[in-house]
């Protein structure tokens, strides 16, 4: 920018570019592929930061008793774990994965609203890095859970800037997921291929939408409540009394529940699209899904008072109802997945694995988050490590995988190289048998009467905290194992071609990695497979050759 | 409110059965999609990709279920919303990081903090009453083996009932998270009976 530099890195035949030119223009790039880039190894900064948290966590909870950290340093440890994987990994990486993808899926030449885009990467990121400076001050990072429940977070309980920046950082880091989510929305309703109608947007694509429709919702409310907590921290009265605390939860739970699903709809449509190109099927039940996600993103806005079942202050009985409602668009949702590869032929490719952990692991929250719609039910669990388990198993079991299933799926295109597929075949099994060590015994754990947020237990809960432990160690050794994959295959690179899968949309129409402007020319868009509809016409099944 | 260990066991194993039928049929298809449908020489994959009265049936199946269980969970509420009108009364306020529990009009209060946990009594063969709150931030009063719990909400009173039936310790614990002493922040119930809880209140009487 300041040196008239072109944004694009200049052709490697040209002039030669200083590292560091090139790397200002990467950073002001404003191609949607290079700010969802740059979303995407941020978010991967932040959950190595977060999953480190995390592992120092299960160290200490190995043995009751406190063995490595103190009251204080744990309760830091846990706060900044849970906030940075929602606010600085899961969502961003989330919506990261819409920006590179949904401008290629509806066959447009670049984002809407680019520099939008690149802003809310900047806020984002700045945001994460004050969330996490407040480790640098004398107060400690945010240590109030990643809720930040009133009154516990106001000045006199919470004092000190850690806890400032933590609320700024959320406050920053959440604007900058809803500028992103705004640029994608825009795509989808402005930028589409000639043909592509509503009903010609591929799987992905339409969750991407119902996705930015919830952000669209909930955020602003999120920011809101972060101005009016720093408000409450420097001149008071704002959440006063029972009154101002349950309004604060309700602010809070409002951004906080459609947020779950923010981190849980790209992912299932990233599925949906490995299921569908390694079953060589396309996806089963298209409308119906599409009905579902609308259904399942109206009910999101009007469960959250489940997380208030025990505060005694919400009606119960209605939040209950719809909170049990969100079974049927999800029941239809995984019917869809497993039609899609009944009667297809199936690839069993580590996309393709990650994605079956996907379906099998995230089934297990999604049917344990029933139990917990019901308020007698929640009585006991709420507040517990069965929610932890619960929410693990949709999140990391879940989310995480189906996150895992896209990257190997797509890192070819992004790239042009191809993934290892035995390092990924390896990562899979480590990280799979690691979240179920690691979360299922915490179901009981919660069940005999483990809080969650806690240092130290009673004793005869020790064996299963040694379990988990272990589990996370795995984990830990399946992330390691991933990184590798990916840095032997940028090394040493085994070339992609443009459709190393057989995949079905518009993005596999063009090169790997695509070019500054995505297409140079497009296939005819017909339905929401359009490169299947241009084998099938041509006669061939899909190419088993294609696959390397 | 009133909480039975009895009404939460009924519907907690009607829930888990469910979902582990639920469970045990999906992992059953993705099986057999994997075995059956696994790519092969001369397998051609079905054109097939829509099927509405499949998944209308899905839908309905689904709400039929999930109407069943929220008309369990429901009944289940009704019943614990009943009130008793011979219960013994405690009121127990939390706090950073201890139990205060009284007994009003029998001038007993016990006291205790996250050094020193509280133990307090409660008769085993009357329903208790308890109000619920605290004096500085949210706190939750969980008894696990009782399979309840309530926020303590400061400005606040929550109310709710519970019967203890078999004698003997139950451990209890803050369940919300209250600052740095929450994991020490715990408490004993002594389940008694008749005749031992008074003998309990009045030696501390003052």
């Amino acid at each position: 920018m300041a040196g008239g530099a072109p944004p694009v890195a200049a052709p490697a035949g040209g002039r030669a570019v200083a590292p560091g030119e090139r790397a200002v223009g990467w950073l002001a790039s404003t191609d949607h592929k290079r700010t969802a880039a740059k979303v995407g190894v941020a978010s991967i900064g932040f959950f190595g930061l977060s999953g480190l948290l995390a592992l120092l966590m299960r160290a200490e909870l190995a043995q009751p008793g406190l063995q490595l950290v103190s009251d204080n340093t744990y309760n830091e440890l846990f706060s900044m774990h849970g906030s940075g994987m929602i606010f600085l990994f899961l969502t961003p990486a989330a919506l990261g994965l819409g920006l590179y993808l949904v401008p290629l899926q509806v066959g447009a030449a670049e984002v809407a609203a680019p520099r939008l885009a690149l802003g809310g990467f900047w806020l984002y990121l700045c945001g994460g890095l004050a969330m996490y400076s407040g480790f640098l001050t004398d107060s400690g990072a945010g240590k109030d859970t990643w809720t930040a429940t009133i009154p516990l977070s106001n000045s006199t309980h919470s004092p000190g800037v850690g806890m400032d920046l933590w609320v700024i950082g959320v406050g920053l880091a959440t604007l900058g997921t809803l500028l992103i989510a705004l640029t994608i929305l825009l795509t989808i309703v402005r930028l589409r291929a000639p043909g592509m109608t509503m009903l010609r947007l591929p799987v992905f694509s339409w969750t991407m939408l119902a996705t930015t429709f919830m952000v669209l919702a909930s955020f602003p409310v999120l920011i809101v409540a972060m101005g009016l907590l720093l408000a409450e921290r420097h001149l008071g009265g704002v959440f006063t009394g029972a009154t101002g605390s349950i309004a604060y939860q309700h602010l809070f739970w409002f951004y906080g529940h459609p947020v779950v699903y923010v981190m849980f709809f790209p992912f299932v449509g990233a599925v949906a699209e490995v299921v569908a190109t390694f079953s060589r099927k396309r996806f089963f039940g298209y409308r119906a899904l599409v009905l579902s996600l609308l259904v399942f993103t109206s009910l999101s806005m009007a469960v959250w008072g489940h997380h208030m079942f025990v505060t005694g202050a919400v009606q119960n009985q209605y939040f209950s109802l719809t909170s049990h409602l969100l079974a049927v668009p999800a029941g239809i949702e995984y019917l869809d997945l497993i039609a899609t590869m009944i009667g297809g032929a199936i690839l069993l490719r580590t996309p393709m694995l990650f994605a079956l952990g996907f379906i099998c692991q995230f089934l297990i929250g999604g049917l344990t988050g029933i139990i917990v719609a019901s308020p007698p039910l929640d009585y006991h669990v709420n507040g517990s490590f069965f929610i932890v388990a619960h929410f693990h198993y949709t999140l990391f079991a879940g989310s995480f995988f189906g996150l895992l299933a896209g990257v190997h799926y797509w890192f070819p295109k992004a790239t042009g190289a191809m993934l290892r597929e035995g390092l990924g075949k390896l990562s899979f099994w480590l990280l799979a048998i690691g979240a179920n060590l690691t979360f299922f015994p915490m179901f009981f754990l919660g069940f005999d009467g483990m809080a969650r947020r806690v240092p130290d237990y009673a004793p005869r809960l020790g064996d299963l905290n040694l379990l988990a432990s272990i589990g996370a160690g795995v984990i830990a050794l399946g992330v390691l194992v991933f990184f590798a994959n990916v840095w032997v295959s940028l090394r040493r690179r085994v070339p992609a071609g443009d459709d190393p899968w057989g995949a079905q949309t518009l993005e596999w129409a063009t090169s790997s990695p695509p070019p500054r402007h995505n297409f140079t020319a497009l296939p005819p868009v017909g339905s929401y497979a359009p490169l299947l509809d241009r084998r099938e016409e041509a006669g061939a099944s899909a190419p088993e050759g294609a696959v390397a | 409110m009133k909480s039975s260990r009895h009404d939460f066991s009924g519907l907690f194993s009607l829930y888990l059965w469910i979902g582990v039928g639920v469970a045990l049929l999906v992992f059953a298809a993705v099986a057999f999609a994997l075995i059956r449908y696994r790519a092969r020489e001369g397998r051609t994959p079905s054109k097939r990709s829509e099927a509405n009265a499949l998944e209308l049936g899905a839908a309905v199946l689904i709400t039929a279920i999930v109407g069943f269980l929220v008309f369990r969970t429901f009944s289940t509420e009704a019943k614990e919303d009943d009130e008793s009108p011979q219960a013994v009364r405690i009121d127990v306020t939390a706090f950073q990081w201890g139990w205060r529990f009284t007994y009003p009009g029998q001038g007993v209060s016990v006291i205790g903090n996250s050094n020193r946990q509280p133990t307090f009594a409660v008769p085993g063969d009357r329903p208790v009453s308890f109000a619920l709150t605290s004096a500085d931030v949210i706190h939750a009063f969980w008894i696990p083996e009782e399979r309840f719990k309530r926020s303590a909400i400061p400005g606040r009173v929550n109310r709710f009932d519970l019967e203890f039936e078999t004698p003997g310790h139950e451990e209890g614990l803050c369940s919300e998270y209250c600052g740095l002493r929450h994991s020490a922040m715990r408490f004993d119930v002594w389940v008694l009976s008749e005749e031992s809880y008074e003998r309990w209140l009045a030696a501390r009487r003052r």
